[in-house]
């Protein structure tokens, strides 16, 4: 039905089943198909069931989702690998795609279907990098819903300045991303909904070539019906300022007045962010020879870290029996592990704040048999070992190589979890 | 304004001349454009005494046209292979050296690029005014696969500019490398150009052109926004003859 790793997104009218449009994979579903997923699914609802997933026989997973009453989302994903979770967030992220550009009027609006149908195109680029896979390298937020950050030096001189252009720009709401990782944001900035900081990031991201941009945006939880204006302004190539604006200043305003007179005594500092490069974390923490990626997340501000040092090729004799990953592969497996550990043991971050978008555990339900809650995991796989670790305050993700000893994930966790946490207070 | 002869300002072609390397080596970088940031401007040792030059330029024409490609070609991105609608604004800085024809003096343009995608112009009323908001320049664009787009040329001036706008205003047709759809015939661009009396630029194609390409359109951008502005300052008697001199620094914007 599809080939193997390619996902696609339906949308149709809820109520009537009519395509408005389907993303992804260069073949499109046959509508054939397109409506058999329809009728299945509306055949549940007429037995007063939803029908929320399905895996096919030949290795594929279906998820539905409908929003609002009005619209469904139907992912198709043709590779087993794919996980439930990744599918959700996948819809939901597209959801709140639809809302940021449209606003949650204009999709309610079904009056008109042909019409709806010409507006939802302007989504297309935002939802298209949603499904890229090019992009994600190193991004975790799509997937764990907390901001990827950037941890610099010194964030006591970019916090000032942030918060000194936002204010001068007539707004609360600003943030700094380098290498579009939340380097510094204001103090409302970080009160937005957390997947509305993660698709901001994401929406800055798609923009990197221009040199500033003004777009209007809906916030899907905040202000889904009163659009805004993100203000965006590309430093350097890789550091973007953004604010989120009232009708004025007009963007020629805030770029010949503000944008210089703010960030130019800063750009040697912001050139250092650069340099960071990859590694979200600053030169002066050490991170133990053998780690292969990790993903620190701050449950409690919904912030997360994440690295990944893949070994380079070492000086020693080449160990042929263990073939070096990529960095690209280590970004897989450690979004790999997060699945696992997060679906079993550990407990996922949902936002309590929009009950409409509450859904039903997730099918493994470890943790119902037992009186406790797991704090500890493991995993040693052929080509890594594995270790999760939660903390009232943490979730840490550890990928070792297969040299570290089984009994020594622990102590190593633990000792990261402390070096992280300790040096930079995050 | 009547525009200026091509050629009479600057000194045309100058990117193939071997004195312009230097220069024009500042916006390259590995054989591609450099990528500018806002805080960012080409890296010009002092004794060269080379200043840079600010307009703002405004990308005009119906959804589809080309309008974000034209700006990602004119700066040398990669030109997007899907078409996607811009559902806001969006600016693109290109820097552009040029040497005047008469004081043989070099200055830099930074054109900034404005592009709004026609239903966001539409669905929000504060994108036009902000893009008309001090611009020196604007780019009409129709697509040679696309006869309404041509015809909408004349209706879109009008309801954009004001005939006592000081605005350079130059005309671009894009897609002109798909000539086995081509919808708009020589004659009708002829045509439009004596009518209107605004130059009619052809894009298209691939960007392997590099700055051959682009030279031609950029190169009557500067002219013809330079003349204005010495114009404007009074240092040039009209119509072509320039004698910038030193009245060249005081107008910049």
């Amino acid at each position: 039905m599809l080939q193997a790793e390619t996902i696609q997104i339906l949308c149709l009218t809820a109520t009537s089943g009519v395509p408005l449009f389907s993303r992804g994979s260069s073949k499109q579903l046959p509508f054939s198909v397109i409506g058999s997923l329809n009728g299945v699914h509306m055949f549940g609802a007429g037995q007063n069931t939803t029908l929320s997933s399905c895996e096919t026989d030949r290795g594929g997973r279906v998820m539905w989702r409908v929003f609002q009453e009005s619209l469904m989302l139907i992912a198709v994903s043709g590779n087993s690998a794919t996980s439930e979770l990744q599918l959700r967030r996948l819809l939901e992220n597209t959801w709140n795609c639809m809302v940021l550009v449209l606003g949650l009027e204009e999709l309610g609006n079904l009056r008109n279907v042909e019409r709806l149908k010409r507006e939802l195109r302007a989504c297309f680029r935002l939802i298209d990098r949603l499904l890229g896979q090019d992009d994600h390298e190193g991004m975790m937020g799509e997937l764990t819903q907390c901001a990827d950050c950037l941890l610099t030096p010194q964030p006591t001189l970019l916090q000032e300045a942030l918060d000194a252009f936002t204010q001068a720009a007539s707004s609360e709401f600003g943030c700094l991303l380098v290498r579009g990782r939340v380097a510094a944001a204001t103090e409302k900035w970080w009160r937005l909904a957390p997947q509305e900081v993660v698709l901001l990031s994401a929406l800055v991201r798609s923009l990197s070539g221009m040199s500033s941009c003004d777009y209007p945006i809906y916030l899907p939880h905040g202000s889904p019906t009163v659009a805004h204006r993100l203000l965006r302004f590309q430093l350097l190539p890789g550091v973007d300022v953004c604010v989120l604006c009232g009708p004025s200043p007009s963007l020629h305003q805030v770029e010949s007045e503000l944008v210089g007179c703010f960030w130019s005594p800063l750009t040697e500092t912001l050139r250092r962010c650069l340099e960071q490069g990859e590694r979200c974390l600053p030169p002066t923490v050490n991170l133990h020879r053998s780690t292969l990626a990790l993903l620190l997340i701050n449950r409690e501000t919904r912030r997360s870290v994440s690295v990944c040092a893949p070994p380079r090729a070492s000086p020693s004799p080449p160990d042929t029996a263990v073939p070096l990953l990529s960095a690209s592969k280590c970004w897989e497996l450690l979004r790999l592990f997060y699945v696992f550990a997060v679906t079993r043991y550990f407990s996922m971050e949902e936002s309590s704040s929009t009950p409409a978008l509450v859904d039903p555990p997730l099918q493994e339900d470890f943790s119902q048999g037992f009186s406790h809650s797991p704090v500890h995991c493991y995993l040693v796989t052929d080509e890594c070992k594995c270790y999760g670790l939660q903390t009232p305050q943490h979730q840490l993700y550890l990928l070792m190589d297969l040299t570290v000893p089984t009994f020594a994930l622990r102590s190593i966790a633990t000792q990261t979890l402390s070096t992280v946490t300790m040096a930079m207070g995050f | 304004m009547p525009s200026v002869v091509p050629g009479s300002v600057i000194v045309p072609n100058w990117h193939r001349c071997a004195e312009s390397k230097e220069f024009f080596s500042k916006i390259l970088h590995k054989r591609k454009r450099r990528k500018f940031g806002l805080l960012e401007a080409p890296v010009l040792p002092p004794h060269m005494n080379v200043d840079i030059v600010r307009y703002k330029i405004f990308i005009s024409g119906k959804s589809g046209v080309g309008k974000t490609a034209l700006a990602a070609r004119l700066a040398g991105h990669d030109i997007p292979t899907m078409h996607y609608e811009t559902t806001g604004i969006e600016t693109t800085v290109v820097f552009w050296p040029v040497r005047l024809r008469e004081s043989g003096r070099v200055l830099f343009f930074r054109f900034q690029l404005w592009d709004c995608g026609e239903n966001a112009l539409r669905r929000f009323d504060h994108m036009l005014p902000s893009c008309k908001e001090q611009v020196d320049a604007i780019l009409f664009l129709f697509s040679f696969t696309d006869h309404a787009s041509f015809e909408d040329l004349s209706n879109q001036m009008a309801r954009i500019t004001e005939p006592t706008d000081r605005i350079v205003k130059l005309v671009v047709g894009t897609k002109f490398d798909l000539f086995i759809h081509t919808d708009v015939t020589e004659s009708e661009v002829n045509r439009f150009q004596e009518v209107w009396g605004v130059p009619v630029f052809c894009m298209g194609g691939d960007v392997a052109g590099g700055l051959g390409e682009v030279a031609p359109l950029l190169n009557s951008l500067a002219e013809n926004l330079w003349h204005q502005d010495c114009t404007a300052a009074g240092s040039v008697p009209p119509p072509t003859q320039t004698e910038p001199g030193d009245a060249t620094t005081e107008i910049m914007v």
